[in-house]
């Protein structure tokens, strides 16, 4: 019974192996294609159930490399979630695999799961690298260019992340976090611990794709399919982001050498990426601009090294993870530009409903998911006494606001363009049953979010404490 | 000055109005924000094939305002005047990691603003029923609009509070992109903008609060309640009255209110400029005057003085326009000067001045605005150059133009005379050189309202103007509603009773409900009693 804990990671890990396999050697026959997708959502909506019944236990497994806490509860099953939600939202005939397509996200959040409840660096480091190869893979089927390029800027950031592990082993004679933390627990911060935190950031946020190394990773997401944008913008941040989280908790007792990189980074990622989304008028890199500045009020929880801003931001995390992922998805085909989803709020009103609310969570539009989360990091921030981070935060939200009335104008006010010129980057999302559930499903979680906000902040608290924090 | 003191502090009577008590809910106010929201979740999944349904959602968004009116005239008869407490409050944990509660409630001003909110609800539908394009979209939006501002009254939690105050902002922007004037688009981002600085103020406002306050709930009873240092509440202070001036607007955070107000459709006008901008108002008597006396005693000349600038530029402004959407716009902002010199007042019968003038301000801008709206669009022109001798061709809009002129400048037998005598009474006391300068700047604005109805009703006809009607009855009913809720309060403040009893007919008073918890708040500013009385 002890190991049932792990059948969610069994399951999503075999169903994609299964997936690859049998798609690469021709084992499923073409007309399963029309059930596929259900069956996997079906599998992961299990391994959810699982992870939500059986996850409560708190326990180590392999010697302590695996821990489930509540910290792993909350993130493994957020990735769970997510990733049941993107499979029954995307649009199957916008992606080049459907087996690919399928085994992907599943992949992307077997690698969350594992960030989630690795007990030491190496754990971590596998985790992020995993859900971020899946990414690499389904870029690379439609833009090899593309893929490539995210191949390459992924180097730089595993190369910066694993040379800040060894550092930061050598510095402590500890890759178990908890470990380290003892290690850390009474020292002064030094040189030597400092060098490689910043590189172990840097390669994060070059992973998660933040202000200013959006530029890297985010055209990335613009050339991909829509899962493959899902991927490298949701699926690849919020693995990066339980990977700053679990970090700083491990450094927690000396925050001198996290919380002013984390908090320059939350203010150019929050600032620049509102201005950002401001600046650009098609829906899928405003939503990608939206998801840095999100990603930016996570890092700035994670700068106020307390429980409440960590607890805060892993809240926040959940949601964005959520939306992120999943607004891709639900744009689907319609990728060329602004024209491409003018009026789809009548054309496509459930998919539309789901893209509208993905886009004002992320930009923290009240009473969205996302603006909770980012409250609730903002009443961290208030408590801490870190009101210039908290007003530019505010800023950066207020631009982003901006940007999401702008794309909600195109969506529900602007005449639909004709047929006739509607080219293939302005192609309908298709509309199944599958897919309008999935975008039904979408709205019903983010507004759960919200409604049951009590018990998942409780979670997410939980989760900050577990990882050691008070 | 003695029938004004026994109006406002007449002992408000418990005898009960025939018919309370017949209906309680636990969950009143909570149906005033939900109702909406599910009625507008309802219309946008609304089946409507090439809009066959039109009519229908019309009729939906209109009954459901009369429903939410007839509850809210429920608790309106219902609310124990006599209790300065919080009442119909609801409380539900909600977010306690970090200390929020959906907690809501509502006293004397509360309540008055929820009355004008509801009678904003009926006229802004009223006003819409000659939308042709997107009616689903529209009413749906609106209902969102509504539910926000009704959330941002009764909210007792500053952080329910920020959500529905945030909430306004995108349906509101969003009408006006999609249904305004030509110049629609720089509006909405206009409204954006300085709406959206005005939500980070506030957040900001709020979380320094919380703060301040020990970080342990955004209750209001907490954090209005904690004891902070004068220079804390200062700084409080000035971040909620740059909230609340982006709202109401005052000078000079009034940089979208010509835009707005001119270019957005009627029925979405009059819920800005008559519930949406009141909650600055409503905003600065909750957080500053009635929380921190020792920032609202340092604060009030600053107050008076944005009070009186504002409604000295608006006049200047107004007189200067040739636009008559423009010209009203700007006269819209006349009232929410004269509420904020009485809470600059900080005195009895200046605060209360002041609530009652939240409403009745309310009421004129939206008049002022709607019926400059309709004219605008029933004479096919918003050219003051253009508009000449439209009296005799528009009756119905000409006398609704002159009630709302009349009401602006506050004349008896309309409501806003009673609150702006209590106003300008009180603050001659208190802040005589900014009771002057609003004075002044209300003069200016009579010019201004001479000048308009001089040139547009009473001039030569212009023969060269496009072809004239006069408003719709829909039109008109909507108009008509806020210009009969004027006069209605102005000729029953303490509202009509049984011949020869005090025994109060359907309507307990608007002047005696909204007394209830403005006692409270002017408490903390009453002048020490001298030693010689006591």
């Amino acid at each position: 019974m002890k190991y049932l804990v792990l059948l969610p990671e069994v399951l999503v890990a075999g169903l994609a192996v299964i997936l690859m396999v049998g798609g690469r050697f021709g084992l499923f026959p073409r007309a399963s294609r029309a059930y596929l997708p259900h069956a996997t959502v079906l599998i992961v909506l299990v391994a959810f159930g699982v992870e939500l019944w059986a996850g409560a236990t708190v326990s180590a497994y392999l010697g302590g490399a695996l821990v489930q806490d509540r910290f792993s509860l909350f993130a493994k099953a957020a990735a769970l979630l997510t990733a049941a939600v993107v499979l029954t939202t995307a649009d199957w005939a916008a992606e080049d695999s459907v087996h690919l397509g399928l085994a992907m996200p599943l992949v992307a959040a077997f690698g969350v799961m594992v960030a989630a409840s690795a007990g030491d660096m190496l754990g971590l480091w596998a985790g992020l690298e995993v859900a971020a190869a899946a990414g690499v893979v389904l870029v690379s089927l439609r833009r090899p260019d593309l893929g490539l390029r995210l191949l390459l800027v992924g180097g730089v950031a595993s190369t910066l992340i694993l040379v800040g592990l060894a550092f930061v082993y050598a510095s402590t004679g500890n890759s178990d976090l908890i470990a380290i933390h003892d290690v850390l627990v009474g020292r002064a911060p030094t040189l030597a611990l400092a060098i490689p935190v910043l590189l172990l950031l840097a390669g994060i946020a070059v992973r998660a794709g933040l202000a200013p190394f959006h530029m890297a990773i985010l055209p990335v997401g613009f050339g991909a399919s829509p899962l493959g944008a899902s991927l490298v913008i949701g699926m690849t941040a919020v693995a990066a982001g339980i990977v700053a989280i679990k970090l700083a908790s491990a450094l927690l007792p000396i925050p001198e050498v996290y919380a002013p990189y984390a908090q320059v980074v939350a203010v150019l990622a929050m600032v620049g990426g509102g201005a950002a989304a401001l600046a650009v008028r098609s829906p899928r890199p405003r939503l990608a601009y939206l998801a840095v500045g999100q990603l930016g009020w996570v890092a700035a929880g994670l700068a106020t090294h307390y429980r409440s801003g960590i607890g805060g931001s892993l809240f926040l995390l959940g949601a964005f993870a959520v939306a992120a992922t999943c607004g891709p998805a639900l744009l689907g085909r319609a990728e060329g530009g602004e024209p491409a989803i003018a009026g789809l709020g009548a054309l496509r009103p459930v998919r539309s409903a789901g893209f509208a609310l993905a886009i004002l969570s992320l930009a923290g539009a009240p009473p969205m998911a996302g603006f909770f989360g980012e409250l609730s990091v903002a009443a961290a921030l208030a408590q801490s006494g870190n009101f210039v981070l908290l007003g530019l935060g505010l800023l950066g939200s207020v631009l982003s606001i901006a940007a999401a009335v702008g794309t909600l104008r195109v969506l529900y006010i602007q005449s639909p363009l004709e047929e006739a010129r509607r080219g293939a980057a302005a192609a309908l999302p298709a509309v199944t049953g599958l897919s309008s559930l999935g975008a039904a499903a979408f709205c019903v979680v983010l507004a759960a979010y919200v409604v049951f906000g009590y018990p998942i902040m409780g979670l997410a608290d939980q989760g900050a404490k577990a990882l050691g924090l008070r | 000055m003695t029938l004004l003191m026994a109006i406002v502090e007449a002992t408000p009577s418990p005898a009960p109005v025939p018919g309370a008590g017949i209906f309680t809910s636990p969950f009143l106010l909570s149906l005033l924000i939900w109702i909406p929201v599910i009625v507008a979740t309802a219309i946008a999944f609304m089946p409507n094939p090439r809009g066959r349904y039109e009519v229908l959602i019309k009729q939906i968004a209109f009954f459901a305002n009369l429903g939410m009116m007839a509850v809210l005239f429920i608790a309106y008869n219902q609310f124990e005047n006599f209790l300065p407490t919080m009442q119909y409050e609801e409380k539900i944990p909600w977010l306690p990691g970090i200390g929020v509660t959906y907690h809501l409630g509502v006293d004397g001003p509360g309540l008055l603003m929820l009355m004008l909110s509801g009678l904003i609800g009926i006229a802004s539908v009223l006003g819409s029923l000659g939308v042709r394009e997107r009616v689903r979209s529209y009413f749906c939006l609106l209902l969102l609009a509504q539910a926000s501002v009704n959330g941002a009254i009764v909210a007792r939690d500053m952080f329910v509070l920020l959500v529905f105050w945030g909430a306004s902002v995108v349906p509101l922007a969003l009408l006006i992109i999609g249904w305004g004037g030509p110049r629609r688009v720089a509006a909405a981002w206009r409204l954006v903008g300085y709406w959206g600085l005005g939500t980070a103020a506030l957040a900001i406002g709020v979380l320094a609060l919380y703060a301040a306050s020990g970080g342990q709930s955004f209750d209001m009873d907490v954090l209005l309640k904690a004891s902070l240092s004068p220079r804390i509440q200062i700084a409080i202070s000035v971040v909620m009255i740059i909230a609340a001036a982006t709202r109401l607007p005052l000078f000079p955070f009034h940089g979208w209110i010509r835009d707005v107000l001119s270019e957005a459709p009627p029925g979405v006008t009059v819920v800005v400029a008559g519930a949406a901008s009141r909650l600055g108002a409503f905003l600065l008597l909750r957080t500053v005057i009635g929380a921190e006396p020792a920032a609202g005693h340092l604060l009030s000349p600053l107050l008076a003085a944005l009070a009186a600038m504002t409604v000295g530029f608006a006049g200047l402004a107004a007189l200067r326009s040739v636009d008559v959407r423009h010209a009203a716009s700007y006269l819209a902002m006349v009232p929410g000067g004269i509420t904020v010199l009485g809470l600059a007042a900080i005195s009895p019968l200046g605060i209360a001045g002041s609530v009652l003038s939240m409403f009745t301000g309310g009421l004129a801008a939206a008049l002022i605005a709607g019926v400059c709206a309709t004219l605008a669009e029933r004479a096919q022109s918003r050219s003051l150059l253009v508009l000449s001798g439209l009296a005799p061709r528009m009756p119905n809009v000409a006398w609704l133009l002159t009630i709302a002129a009349l009401a602006l400048l506050g004349v008896p037998i309309l409501s806003s005379y009673t609150a702006e005598v209590m106003t300008f009474f009180g603050a001659f006391k208190n802040q005589p050189i900014g009771a002057f300068a609003v004075a002044a700047g209300l003069a200016v604005s009579a010019i201004a309202l001479a000048v308009l109805l001089r040139r547009v009703l009473l001039g030569a006809p212009n023969t060269d103007a496009p072809g004239v009607s006069d408003a719709s009855l829909g039109e008109t009913w909507f108009l008509g509603l806020l210009a009969g809720a004027l006069l209605w309060v102005g000729l029953f403040p303490g509202g009509p009773k049984i011949p020869g009893t005090d025994v109060p007919l359907f309507d307990p008073g608007l002047l005696n409900q909204m007394s209830a918890g403005i006692s409270d708040i002017a408490s903390q500013y009453a002048a020490p009693t001298p030693p010689a009385a006591q």
